[in-house]
């Protein structure tokens, strides 16, 4: 084997996790490979759009029809629009196999969905970790809360994440830079919903953005989030954490770093005699040449259903279903968020006030189904986000001289308010990815088939959160209550999880409580394709502290001599 | 400043220096490549003429001033279906053969005064759920949408900000920001 082609780890993939690994093992020393199937964005320099004005997009924002035609699945997403549509996949360009209807919502470049991704950090709990156990689905995760708290706060102080200290047991609290306000309305229905409820509050959002500098986040040469709004685009103050503003230039820094792009991963090398990974074989996007590289330690950062793909696709003799298989559990318990239902309204009160200038989030409503015990005929529960504004309202009426006065007005409309659910899921066996068995992509590499679905509990979870949040709008006084269930696909949510999920026993696991193989420890598994269950968090903070753990547990075992 | 902008702004330039800008005016050409439907150099002049009597130059920029007729133009080419640049077409016929009937000429030649009273009557919803009404509407939105997202409007009218750098999340209304 090249002695060039060697590293002390592997990292396959570069976005929010993978970047997370890279820079544990860089700053440790180590010599690491990091492989991106995409291509290259620096931070700063490879964000094209990130200043211009609205009037600068020849369609102001819109995407033009022939793009929308060739790609409905990536035209769903909300951040699907003129000004970040080159940071995600197109259908057409990477197919997948729909079994039955699934969003799938990829980012192909260095920093991956990290650009894009909506920035919300909330840890999860001790009720989430006990989850599966105690209402008997899925598996018992091998880790608990106090196994991941100090990781979450490891990742925390370097990310910046802005939040208040809530005091809350279903969502602890963490290491916390300054918060923005939440405003009138938000405040005032924060106090409604404590004044109608005990077991519901109203928080600050807590997300990755910096609200006030610390020396570790200007060593990142990262400076204070301006309230732009314009994330997707990329932040020229690197206001918010990705792997391209963050941890990906922290581990270049080291020297340590190999950053090779166009490297589509086809599978993990299996040396059985061994019983271990010896390295990976990457096809170059643009040639198609293959060549492999080796490591002691391979992480498998390429996003959940991508990192299923490729265990999938490792298949040998002595592992004919793929890497990590050996009892058909890869692939099975997927898992994701339910983000069906909206709720909106206005409230006529606070006429006298707006608020002024810009903000990265807005409130946040911590689960309160089923926490302490089973109380619905569901299982589990719901997180929802809620916010509220004052636009200017629009007169469009007449013409002439009439409409361009009126365009020119600056009354403001009532406040509107609104919610999402955030719906955990019950990862099945039913719910699965394959390799297809006829379809290949354009290196040759089988076609992903994906085949997931709601069922019941979902349908029941949906028809309680419009039941509790009309009574909680009603409550607060908020009238023109409107509710609508968008039956969107699984996907669009884009917090798939699970394929190859953590626990206690390699018959009904894939990865152990280390995120390693069951089968083949050398191998480790850190983004979302290890999750047990999916709670309702956004996932990728706690993505994010499973990667240092994960890591840092790797290197101890490698100066063992055991990795 | 987009292609088109630059473009159009390269012939109105050129122009100026030798040939009168009429002579550059295809008659059966738009001023610039459309790529998925096709508009006579008339039919664009009628679309910037409709534009500037929807938000007409006063002491402040008008409809042709941030060129919305060319935003319409593009929005029409790049991001409508097949079926509605059709209906787009169409209604610019039909909402022309109106204009006819009820002033004696096409809205170019219709005199300004001739111009508000189809407008008028368009707003007032006659013809009823018409081509040319439909047609109308589709035009006004778009130009209220290129009038409003233009440079003038979100620096002097409704002033947009790239960097607010600032947040308070209750105020009262009568504060300047």
């Amino acid at each position: 084997m090249g002695r060039q082609n060697t590293y002390d780890v592997i990292v396959i993939g570069s976005g929010i996790s993978g970047g997370w690994a890279a820079k544990e093992f860089c700053q440790k020393g180590l010599r690491t490979l990091v492989l991106e199937r995409g291509r290259d964005v620096k931070h700063l320099k490879d964000y094209p759009t990130t200043n211009l004005m609205p009037w600068e997009f020849e369609h102001r924002g819109e995407v033009p029809y022939a793009i929308k035609e060739a790609n409905p699945v990536v035209s769903r997403c909300y951040a699907f629009k003129e000004d970040a549509m080159h940071f995600m996949v197109k259908d057409t360009e990477h197919p997948y196999i729909q079994e039955k209807p699934f969003d799938w919502i990829r980012g192909y470049q260095v920093g991956g969905k990290s650009l894009l991704w909506a920035r919300q950090t909330q840890r999860w709990s001790e009720y989430d970790f006990e989850g599966p156990a105690r209402d008997g689905f899925a598996v018992d995760w091998p880790i608990r809360y106090k196994d991941l708290a100090p990781w979450y706060s490891y990742v925390e102080k370097f990310a910046g994440i802005s939040g208040n200290r809530d005091g809350l047991d279903i969502l602890p609290d963490g290491e916390f830079l300054p918060p923005w306000e939440l405003n009138c309305v938000e405040t005032y229905f924060k106090e409604q919903v404590s004044k109608n409820y005990t077991d519901r509050h109203v928080i600050y959002g807590r997300c990755a953005h910096i609200s006030n500098p610390q020396q570790i986040h200007l060593d990142q040469g990262r400076a204070q989030c301006q309230g732009r709004n314009l994330c997707q685009r990329g932040c020229p103050f690197g206001g918010y954490f990705s792997s391209n503003s963050s941890t990906l230039p922290w581990a270049e820094r080291t020297g340590n770093l190999t950053l090779k792009t166009d490297s589509v991963v086809k599978a993990i090398i299996h040396d059985s005699r061994m019983n271990k990974a010896t390295g990976v074989s990457v096809i170059d996007a643009k040639t198609k040449r293959t060549t492999e590289y080796y490591a002691r330690v391979i992480f498998v950062n390429a996003g959940t259903l991508n990192t299923n793909l490729i265990l999938l696709n490792s298949y040998s003799s002595d592992s004919p279903k793929g890497l990590g298989n050996e009892y058909g559990l890869l692939g099975k318990y997927v898992a994701f968020h339910n983000y069906r239902t909206r709720i909106s309204a206005q409230y006529e009160g606070h006429k006298d006030f707006k608020t002024d200038g810009g903000r990265p989030t807005s409130a946040y409503i911590p689960r309160f189904r089923n926490v302490k015990k089973q109380e619905t005929d569901f299982l589990r529960g719901y997180a929802a986000g809620f916010g509220s504004g004052r636009g200017i309202q629009r007169d469009y009426d007449g013409f002439g001289e009439q409409l361009k006065e009126n365009l020119s007005k600056k009354d403001l409309g009532p406040w509107t308010v609104g919610s999402h659910m955030m719906g955990e899921t019950i990862p099945k066996e039913t719910n699965y990815v394959k390799l297809s068995d006829t379809r290949r992509d354009q290196w040759g590499i089988p076609q992903l088939s994906i085949n997931i679905d709601y069922d019941d509990n979902d349908e029941k979870m949906v028809k309680d959160f419009i039941e509790q949040f009309t009574e909680m709008y009603t409550k607060a006084g908020f009238t023109n209550i409107k509710t609508s269930d968008s039956k969107q696909a699984p996907g669009l949510d884009i917090h798939e999880m699970g394929g190859a999920r953590m626990g206690h026993d390699p018959k009904t696991s894939v990865l152990n409580k280390w995120n390693q193989l069951h089968s083949c420890p050398n191998v480790f598994v850190t983004d979302g394709a290890c999750m047990t269950s999916t709670s309702t968090q956004n996932p990728s903070l706690t993505y994010m502290a499973i990667t240092a753990r994960a890591a840092d547990y790797a290197m101890t075992q490698m100066k063992r001599g055991e990795l | 400043m987009n292609r088109r902008h630059a473009i159009r702004q390269i012939l109105v330039g050129s122009a100026g220096i030798l040939i009168v800008p009429s002579c550059l005016e295809d008659r059966t050409k738009a001023s610039f490549l459309l790529k998925n439907y096709e508009l006579t150099g008339e039919q664009e002049k009628m679309l910037a003429e409709l534009a500037e009597t929807l938000i007409p130059k006063t002491s402040t920029p008008g409809a042709k001033d941030v060129y919305a007729h060319q935003f319409v133009m593009t929005m029409i080419d790049d991001c409508a279906s097949k079926e509605d640049q059709l209906k787009f077409i169409k209604g610019l016929d039909a909402f022309n053969n109106f204009t006819k009937r009820n002033t004696g000429s096409s809205f170019l030649e219709a005199s300004m005064s001739k111009r508000a009273e189809i407008l008028k009557a368009m707003e007032d919803n006659k013809p009823e759920n018409s081509e040319a009404a439909a047609f109308y509407k589709r035009m006004k939105s778009l130009t209220i949408r290129a009038y409003t997202s233009s440079k003038f409007y979100l620096t002097q009218v409704q002033v947009y900000e790239l960097v607010p750098g600032r947040w308070h999340g209750c105020v009262p209304v009568n504060q300047s920001a």
